[in-house]
């Protein structure tokens, strides 16, 4: 072992160059699988963490709209059989009201208590869900104000709460706390519209949630018939706040493993180089008596060494730069987060590198024991080398520079054949960023996050749904007014559907809804969400019994839908359908319009329907219940999205261009290695420095400019189905994400600009051959 | 006559661990049109590091090198690649022809520094390798795939490709058996007697006869000179010339 300690330390110090460069690999290696690692078993069950710690319970469910006849008695026998606990109290809940959020406002339902969790100190204050912090833009000291009624009330916000409940846009509901004084003065403005009732329930082992919770709606409905009634499982809330955060993750792992790919490839290659780049040595230090297992366990020892350190190292950056990554997924899943030690997430990493590195060099070395030490000294070469002539300078049409570039291509055609898949690999991630930048920020694919796209929703009270609707059809400036109307319907009295129930369904802009099947038509009709349909086992023409209340129909299933939301159970039919099981009549006016004229401005478009909503709101007073402005919202509901998109498409361009530009530096450091006599004699027979750079960073073009055409039409093409299959799993069945051209053609040119540029770059090695000292050395 | 190559005071040191080597000590020499030159001395002489310098291929410590009254010592690598290019030919003891290249393709890639039209350099290319007697069935071959002798007369054709002015050749038959260094040299000395210039380190005497002016290289020193007058097959006279000037020299 002495002996191959020597040699160890002959190769760290005589090679110094191809130590770095593998190490740096390794060092990326082992980083981006550690942050995949510890994202999916650190960071993304931290929400999970957060409300078993918070004490969450199985489920809320919350009672507004008329809480007459839920008195504590009332409420205790209705939760206490199958609860082991609950805890309900009143507080205010203004459903769907627009909040300014990030970039816009979010439509949501705010939970709002007074403060007797909190000492009271200052006046006039709020807390907020800590995701306002992370990416709704509010600090402490900013001024949060909500309005109702035309009234507009303003809260210092004093700090952020971490709530189970209501403490994400993703889960339909916010949670506020403001001072006993505001509650107060709320609580008499508006507790006749807005008092409300949670009960938040721990279930007794053996109670089904969401049997439960269908048994609770009815039994709540039955005591008051006019009450709303809502609610979550902890699933649910879980699945809802982690949404995003999992696609992200997913994004990161599918680009991950790609990058990793590439290293492993070129970590295989750089191994194999080394053998074959001091066969020599190998030889003499077998002349003089080292066995083939002495050099085998010094390649062994050293490439070890090298990823012992370089993993270690790896899986700290990776922890150093987790909370940057975390910050990115949390900010949408709004919990408080740091990073802490996870065993598995950092010993697979370091074993994986290890592992992978020996098994690598085992295998590459195996050819040290077989070659005889007289071959070894000929550089291995037995016999002359019968190639083909590629490229005749007597008949070629290209350039000196050109021509003598495309012959070392041919004769570098391994290294070529790294090139081509590793840019392409990078390409791939790229333009895989690419898509989730487009489709979640700069032109956020609605139809994807929403079950219809509109310009904005009118909502009016019973007794004015017909004028106002006259009212908005008489407009100019807007068309296809849709009536739509949300409920929760019932599957089997054992799970529930988050139901859109269509006047009329021809006039729905969302085409991708549908991804199998058709929309219902007729009043035997539904559509379900495909993941509902999986988890039952329904296909279409299946029928499906749909209870409300105590009225229940069976439907004909006429196709499946595809939804991010509601955790992935969602349903839609007709008006005529709802009416089997529903008094359809007896419900509020609710209308989804578009612009006549929409405009490529946003603001534009959000100052044009503000004006349209504000001359309804100021022709029909109290009896337009809520108003939605869709443009604005979106601004809101894509502050996340938007974030994260950008950033994942910098962290991916720029770790592209590290593995391209470390990856460029084997393989040109090998070439030039292998070519120095060549070199010499070109140097000699009068080739400049710069011709033979120029030549050498050529030779690789052929690859990089195939790989970028190749690589850019496949991503292009393969990227839709590809993300489909991971985002099958938050409901999104069939992907037509927008992939722009002129980004995957900016990509593809960005990278080949760059690969040339460094493989220019590291061609300087070149400047350093004299021929007269590389002829007297050989 | 006129001289192509002029140096004074050329000096190289080679310093190694702190060890100073003088290879070259002042050495003050001309090189003529149309001579075939031959260095010679014992090995570490410096025979090879002299014509190296003169070819501008390494760069003295001290002194100047005048290749036709411009001096080479003070271009930087790229001009002195340039200069190379149009006015050198080299012929070496290992050959290094560029193995992934064929024989044709090897003197094109010298050619082609010089040569903007590919026919009139395939045609020279054709006319040269014939001159150097390598049959056309060996121009598409590689040089693995030839003999030694042959693959010096590709070097010789490859140094000559551009009309060098002065084609620099170090121990070119050092590595081939004495009927292939024949062939070799009768090839060197053809092209001498159609006017070429040529400067050859060699230690071989046969080789040496050659030329017709010996340079004696010593502790890095031009020790002595001979001049020999044109080769002639089997002039004795000549010989012994040669033979006792090296004698003299200590050989």
């Amino acid at each position: 072992m002495n002996k191959a300690l020597l040699l160890t330390k002959s190769n760290l110090r005589k090679n110094r160059g191809t130590s770095i460069g593998l190490f740096f690999l390794m060092v990326i290696a082992t980083c981006l699988i550690g942050i995949s690692l510890l994202i999916f078993m650190d960071c993304y069950p931290s929400v999970s963490r957060e409300a078993e710690r918070l004490n969450g319970g199985d489920g809320y469910i919350s009672i507004a709209g008329n809480v007459d006849g839920f008195t504590d008695e009332k409420i205790a026998e209705l939760f206490e059989k199958d609860t082991d606990s609950y805890y309900a109290y009143h507080d205010l809940k203004l459903t769907n009201h627009p909040i300014k959020f990030g970039n816009g406002e979010v439509v949501i339902s705010v939970d709002i208590c007074d403060d007797s969790a909190f000492e009271r100190i200052t006046e006039n204050y709020v807390y907020l869900p800590y995701q306002f912090n992370t990416s709704g833009g509010f600090n402490t000291g900013d001024t949060f104000e909500i309005t109702n009624s035309g009234k507009t009330y303003s809260y210092k916000v004093r700090g952020f709460t971490n709530v189970v409940y209501g403490g994400c846009n993703n889960t339909a509901l916010f949670a506020l706390v403001i001072d006993n004084d505001s509650y107060e003065e709320l609580w008499n403005d508006t507790h006749e519209d807005y008092e409300n009732i949670n009960v938040i329930f721990d279930l007794k082992e053996g109670v089904k949630n969401g049997e439960f919770r269908i048994k609770a709606y009815n039994e709540l409905l039955k005591v008051n018939p006019f009450a709303v009634i809502e609610g979550y499982d902890i699933d649910g809330v879980i699945s809802n706040r982690t949404f995003i955060g999992l696609i992200i993750a997913v994004s990161f792992l599918v680009a991950t493993s790609l990058i990793i790919a590439a290293v492993a490839m070129m970590l295989a290659n750089s191994i194999s180089n080394y053998i074959r780049e001091n066969m020599k040595t190998l030889g003499a230090l077998k002349a003089i008596g080292y066995t083939g297992k002495d050099i085998k366990n010094s390649l062994v020892i050293w490439f070890s060494i090298i990823a012992a350190i370089a993993s270690i190292i790896g899986i700290v950056l990776a922890y150093l730069v987790m909370p940057a990554f975390a910050s990115i997924i949390i900010g949408q899943m709004g919990v408080p987060y740091a990073a802490s030690f996870n065993l598995p997430a950092t010993l697979i990493p370091v074993a994986y590198i290890i592992l992978f590195t020996l098994i690598v060099t085992v295998i590459c070395a195996a050819k040290v024991s077989k070659i005889l030490p007289i071959v070894a000294l000929r550089e291995g070469v037995e016999s002359h080398n019968f190639k083909k002539n590629h490229v005749d300078l007597t008949k070629t049409s290209l350039g000196l520079n050109a021509s003598l570039a495309m012959k070392t291509f041919f004769g570098n055609m391994k290294q070529n054949v790294i090139t081509f898949f590793v840019l392409g690999f990078m390409i791939f991630c790229c333009v895989i960023s690419l898509l989730l930048y487009e489709n979640f920020s700069r032109k956020p694919k609605l139809d994807i996050l929403a079950t219809e796209i509109c310009a904005g929703v009118v909502t009016s009270d019973y007794d004015t749904r017909e004028e106002v609707l006259d009212y908005l059809e008489n407009r100019s400036d807007i068309k296809n007014i849709r009536e739509i109307i949300n409920m929760n319907v019932y599957y089997n009295d054992e799970e529930s559907l988050f139901c859109y129930i269509v006047k009329d369904l021809s006039k729905m802009n969302n085409t991708n809804l549908c991804y199998k099947g058709r929309l219902p038509e007729f009043d035997n009709e539904i559509a379900v969400s495909g993941s509902f349909a999986k988890a039952y086992g329904f296909d279409i023409g299946d029928e499906i019994k749909i209870d409300y209340g105590d009225n229940s129909y069976n439907y004909l299933i006429t196709g499946f839908i595809q939804t991010t939301n509601n955790g992935g159970r969602e349903a839609i039919f007709s008006y005529k359908a709802a009416d089997h099981i529903m008094d359809i009549d007896n419900i509020p006016g609710w209308y989804w319009f578009d612009l006549t004229e929409e405009s490529d401005s946003v603001d534009e478009n959000i100052d044009e329907v503000n004006r349209i909503l504000e001359e309804c709101e100021d022709k029909y007073d109290n009896h337009i219940i809520s108003t939605m402005n869709f443009y604005k919202m979106i601004g809101g509901a894509m502050t996340t999205f938007q974030g994260i998109s950008a950033m994942m498409l910098i962290i991916m361009c720029s770790i592209s261009v590290v593995v391209i530009a470390l990856i460029l530096f084997l393989l040109i450091k090998s070439l030039v290695y292998h070519k120095r006599k060549d070199y010499g004699i070109y140097k000699a027979l009068g080739y400049t420095s710069g011709s033979l750079m120029l030549q050498t960073a050529l030779s690789f073009m052929p690859s990089v400019i195939a790989s970028a055409i190749v690589f850019s039409i496949v991503s292009y093409n393969v990227a839709n189905p590809y993300i489909s299959v991971f985002m099958r799993a938050f409901g999104l069945m069939k992907c037509d994400f927008a992939i722009p051209v002129p980004g995957v053609v900016m990509i593809a040119a960005g990278l080949t600009a760059v690969s040339f540029f460094l493989a220019l770059l590291q061609t300087r090695r070149i400047k350093k051959i004299e021929a007269y000292n590389m002829l007297v050395a050989e | 006559m006129k001289n192509i190559i002029e140096t004074s005071k050329l000096c190289k040191t080679f310093s190694n661990g702190g060890v100073q080597q003088h290879v070259l000590r002042n050495v003050n020499l001309e090189i003529y049109e149309g001579d075939f030159t031959i260095i010679m001395g014992a090995s570490g002489a410096g025979k090879s590091t002299l014509l190296y310098s003169l070819s501008g291929m390494d760069k003295p410590t001290l002194g100047s090198v005048s290749f036709c009254g411009t001096e080479i010592t003070k271009m930087n690598t790229d001009e002195l690649a340039l200069f190379r290019r149009s006015h050198c030919g080299f012929v070496f003891q290992q050959v290094y022809l560029v193995e992934s290249m064929s024989v044709l393709d090897n003197i094109m890639a010298a050619g082609l520094l010089i040569y903007k039209d590919k026919k009139t350099l395939i045609n020279k290319a054709g006319e040269i390798l014939k001159a150097v007697n390598i049959d056309e069935a060996l121009w598409n071959k590689f040089p693995t795939q030839i003999s030694g002798g042959e693959a010096q007369r590709v070097g010789i054709a490859r140094a000559l490709i551009n009309d060098p002015k002065l084609v620099f050749a170090d121990e070119p038959t050092g590595a081939l058996n004495s009927q292939t260094g024949k062939a070799v040299l009768d090839t060197l000395t053809k092209f001498n007697e159609k006017g070429q210039s040529i400067v050859m380190v060699t230690h071989d005497i046969s080789s040496a006869r050659r030329g017709n002016r010996i340079l004696y290289v010593k502790d890095g020193e031009i020790a002595g000179e001979c001049n020999l007058g044109k080769y002639v097959t089997g002039d004795k006279e000549r010989h012994q010339k040669l033979n006792d000037f090296l004698a003299t020299m200590g050989w």
